[in-house]
């Protein structure tokens, strides 16, 4: 599903963010991917969402040569990974249907088949009954499960998350993780990217573990 | 497309990324009808502001639109003018009525005239004292001063050939003088030119002024849906999803901004109507101040439609190359 080969990225010639990055991930596969802030954990995902080219190597995700996926096949790919981020980023203008909706929308799904989706992915993080909620009406826990509703309503083929739990409780958090999981049982492939070790050790997933930009550490957690 | 939609994430992974993946036309053209409405709302939302823009729009629009109105009805005058680009024979003192008859008939059959009318001296005098009101003063005359002469219609009106027409007249015998009144067409026709000009030098910079307008409008709401921008633009949205809604509220504002300027226009020109046929009036002429008509207004709405979608067009490509999602 994803395979790093030889990868290194620098920024403005000298930071070196990333360096000779090598992994694979395969189809269902559930990953953790970890390290202090500034090791690197970004811009991987950066990589992987196609916001940044490498500066050395090759990213291959779903078939892609992410290099050669010409500039306006890069919208259609990114239709295939579903993308939590650590604050959400909600739009606030609108309530809770529409952003979960907002995938559908910009693919044109019809919108008797998008709000049957969007109804499930509500259902499935528990917040069916707040769809005509405005985002500033939930709470931080609820506004990240909205977040997670809006990433997988069209089914990606691949779920990245970026500190998903990095402002909630352990509860919470470990209830994200739960989620996460469930979506991985039913064959989406999942990469958390998480500074929560102790979390993270109780799952007990494969773990990436980058610091200053390397690799050094692939294997279940002990 | 729901059958796509659903094939799971198995086959997914393999699925080459194709334009317009799912929905296909229907969805581009729902996506057309939302979000026509949905800028036309934020619009209406923000009413002074909306108001403004489209007021600074229409301002740039009359100026060359009524500039060009203008020069149209000069347009008018001067068809009227060249009907009566005539020249006007006087023969000599001595020609009496029935020598006039054929000399008239002799002017005629030169080659380069439409058409001829004899004034006689009687005419010629009753004609003269109708137009300058001084019948007390001519009465007093023993005999008739003027002569008899003929007005001569040239079949082409170009200056040139009326000047070599009028030479040719000079010289038939009988013939005293030959007036022919052209300079002032000439530096009408000279004005007239112009003033074209500068309503189109005007109208290319108010267009301009347009395009900024709208321009620097759209920049403010790109900026302020930066967030949104980059959200979509993390899902997948392609350039032209992103551009939409920007693009139908530019055209919006074009289109608001030439309604208001024809109505302006409208309310101008019935503000202006009656001084100007009051003026006409006592020049003894009938002057109609122009209006715009069906298909003239059609295009002017249809252009500035045209000039608010460029505007935000060219606005939005350029700030959608700044906002790169963090």
């Amino acid at each position: 599903m994803i395979a790093f080969e030889h990868v290194g990225k620098r920024y403005g010639g000298r930071f070196e963010a990333l360096a000779d990055i090598n992994f694979r991930v395969e189809r269902g596969e559930m990953l953790f991917l970890t390290g202090h802030s500034g090791a690197g954990k970004s811009s991987l995902l950066r990589l992987i969402m196609r916001l940044e080219r490498p500066s050395r190597g090759r990213v291959l995700v779903a078939g892609h040569d992410l290099d050669r996926l010409h500039i306006s096949q890069v919208p259609y790919y990114r239709r295939q990974i579903g993308v939590v981020f650590q604050d959400h980023q909600l739009l606030f203008d609108r309530d809770i249907f529409a952003n979960v909706a907002l995938p559908l929308t910009i693919q044109g799904v019809e919108p008797i088949d998008a709000g049957r989706r969007v109804r499930a992915a509500l259902d499935k993080v528990g917040l069916l009954h707040r769809e005509r909620a405005l985002p500033i009406e939930l709470s931080t826990g609820e506004q990240q499960r909205v977040g997670i509703a809006r990433a997988v309503v069209n089914k990606p083929a691949l779920l990245l998350a970026d500190e998903p739990t990095g402002n909630l409780d352990p509860q919470l958090s470990a209830d994200i993780m739960r989620l996460f999981e469930d979506f991985n049982r039913i064959g989406t492939t999942v990469l958390v990217a998480s500074h929560d070790l102790a979390l993270i050790a109780r799952l007990r997933h494969r773990v990436l573990k980058l610091r200053d930009g390397r690799l050094v550490g692939d294997g279940e957690a002990a | 497309m729901s059958e796509r939609q659903s094939t799971g994430p198995s086959r997914r992974g393999a699925q080459k990324p194709t334009r317009r993946s799912s929905g296909g036309g229907r969805a581009w053209l729902r996506h057309h009808r939302a979000m026509m409405s949905d800028s036309a709302l934020r619009l209406v939302r923000r009413p002074i502001s909306t108001l403004l823009t489209m007021l600074a729009i229409a301002i740039a629009l009359i100026l060359p639109a009524g500039l060009w109105l203008a020069l149209d009805s000069a347009r008018l005058v001067d068809a009227e003018l060249d009907e009566s680009a005539t020249l006007t024979v006087y023969f000599d003192a001595d020609v009496d009525e029935s020598r006039a008859m054929s000399l008239a008939a002799e002017v005629g059959e030169q080659s380069g005239v439409a058409g001829t009318r004899l004034v006689t001296a009687a005419e010629g005098l009753a004609e003269f004292q109708q137009t300058l009101g001084v019948e007390d003063a001519l009465s007093q005359l023993d005999t008739n001063p003027l002569p008899a002469s003929v007005v001569v219609t040239p079949d082409d009106t170009d200056p040139a050939a009326v000047q070599s027409l009028s030479q040719r007249l000079q010289t038939l015998d009988g013939v005293d003088e030959v007036r022919l009144d052209l300079a002032w067409l000439d530096r009408l026709q000279q004005l007239a030119a112009v003033g074209q000009r500068v309503a189109l030098a005007l109208a290319l910079l108010f267009g301009l002024g347009v395009l900024l307008v709208v321009g620097n409008t759209v920049r403010l709401a790109v900026e302020s849906r930066r967030q949104e921008i980059e959200v979509v633009t993390l899902i997948g949205a392609t350039h032209a999803f992103v551009r939409r809604p920007f693009l139908y509220s530019g055209a919006w504002y074009g289109l608001g901004g030439g309604v208001l300027a024809l109505v302006m226009l409208i309310v101008g020109g019935n503000w202006l109507a009656s001084p100007v046929a009051a003026l006409a009036e006592s020049y003894g002429a009938q002057f109609a101040l122009p209006s715009l008509g069906t298909t003239h207004s059609a295009f002017l709405l249809l252009f500035s439609t045209l000039l608010g979608w460029l505007g935000a067009w060219l606005a939005v490509g350029r700030h959608l190359a700044d906002i790169k999602p963090r």
